[in-house]
């Protein structure tokens, strides 16, 4: 997980039009995969900082809730219905969202895009 | 250069007592079939199929700006209104529109809330077409999101919608189309996302008027994508088994948008719903 991160990192610092949309998040966003904890710092739309949990004392604006099997399947090539999104996600009962919403939906297409850099491009 | 056969114009009308100056684009010749775009978007979803000589030579693809959207002002005195569609608004719009055209009972194809103000007048007003094409149509479904979040001063509804939205593309629509498809909603303009979504979420009056629609007199088919989370198969196929006679299909590679998103794997599928509306 912390190698597909810093993968995705790299490939954020990699796309100016992202990092242009992602100017005004400055934001520690929680990435919980099954019982793993990643806060992910953002800093004008920059990722600077990926400290794995377990944590109780880093406070963070919103937090992704998912499973492995599950992310797994949303960097997949073409995901299956639900697994292609992170809202989708949510729908079909595979992740959750908790946090200040409002601040995720104002960030929403950075912050899809950014969790999409590790998808497979083919199959 | 390609110069592309569609063309629009103007037709003024009277909606809720007032004039709608509404802009609607037309193409081919034929069986009239009248197009609904989905809620935050306009004509220009429909840009592929009016584009499309094959089916525009036996059919006369008409397609409008719901007021409010793409190239249709708002009404005098928007600017103190809250925009909040209603079902008797926009059943309203489009009889009005019927008349302005002179359309003789054209069929009626709507995506998302134009699928489901199609199902409404397939229940209220059958007679005044020839069949229902029912595109990510369902009876009624609640927000899964706060509509709220889409008109406010410190956020662009418009990016926010089209984020939401991308939620119900597929991946495998063409990335161009996709985001030909989220421009329009980056477009819309302030509240109107909201006021349509008002009206598709928390208004279930289609739901005791399904059992109404007459299949025997005018067709009823609807078309969902397996992409589309926010009209699933599931509640295409729930709206379809309470309507006896309708038929539906599911497209396995397609989403909320299919005319726009993906036209040439939608095409199939509507010129089968086209060739049921006999």
């Amino acid at each position: 997980m912390i190698s597909q991160l810093h993968q995705m990192q790299d490939r954020l610092e990699a796309a100016p039009h992202l990092l242009r949309i992602g100017r005004l998040f400055s934001e520690t966003v929680l990435l919980q995969v099954g019982a793993d904890e990643y806060y992910l710092t953002f800093e004008k739309g920059h990722l600077v900082q990926i400290a794995p949990g377990p944590s109780k004392k880093t406070p963070y604006r919103f937090a992704f809730h998912t499973d492995a099997d599950a992310l797994s399947q949303f960097w997949g090539f073409r995901p299956a219905p639900g697994f292609h999104d992170i809202f989708g996600m949510v729908k079909i009962g595979r992740a959750k969202i908790t946090g200040d919403i409002l601040s995720l939906v104002k960030n929403l297409r950075f912050f899809k895009s950014f969790m999409a850099l590790a998808r497979a491009q083919e199959a | 250069m390609t110069i592309e056969p569609i063309t629009g114009r103007y037709v003024t009308v009277t909606v809720e007592d007032a004039p709608r100056r509404i802009y609607f684009e037309e193409a081919g010749r034929g069986r009239p079939v009248l197009c609904l775009h989905t809620a935050g978007a306009d004509t220009r979803q429909w840009r592929h199929l009016m584009n499309d000589a094959a089916i525009t030579a036996d059919y006369r693809l008409i397609a409008f700006d719901m007021p409010w959207h793409g190239k249709s002002l708002p009404p005098e005195g928007f600017e103190t209104q809250d925009y909040l569609l209603t079902t008797d608004a926009y059943i309203q719009t489009v009889l009005a529109v019927i008349d302005g055209l002179g359309l003789d009972r054209p069929i009626l194809a709507g995506c998302s809330m134009g699928g489901r103000i199609a199902l409404q007048l397939a229940a209220l007003h059958p007679d005044l077409f020839s069949g229902f094409i029912a595109i990510e149509a369902s009876d009624f479904q609640p927000a899964w999101y706060d509509i709220d979040w889409f008109h406010r001063p410190d956020g662009h509804g418009g990016e926010m919608g089209a984020a939401l939205v991308s939620t119900n593309i597929s991946p495998f629509a063409p990335e161009v189309e996709r985001w030909n498809t989220l421009w329009m909603f980056m477009q819309s303009g302030p509240g109107v996302f909201r006021g349509d979504l008002s009206f598709y979420t928390q208004d279930d009056s289609l739901i005791g008027r399904l059992a109404d629609i007459d299949t025997v007199k005018t067709p009823v088919h609807l078309i969902v994508g397996a992409y589309d989370l926010t009209c699933t198969p599931e509640d295409a196929k729930r709206t379809a088994d309470a309507i006896a006679g309708a038929t539906l299909a599911v497209m396995d590679k397609l989403g909320h948008f299919p005319m726009s998103e993906h036209p040439a794997g939608f095409r199939p599928y509507f010129v089968d719903a086209l060739a049921r509306m006999t």
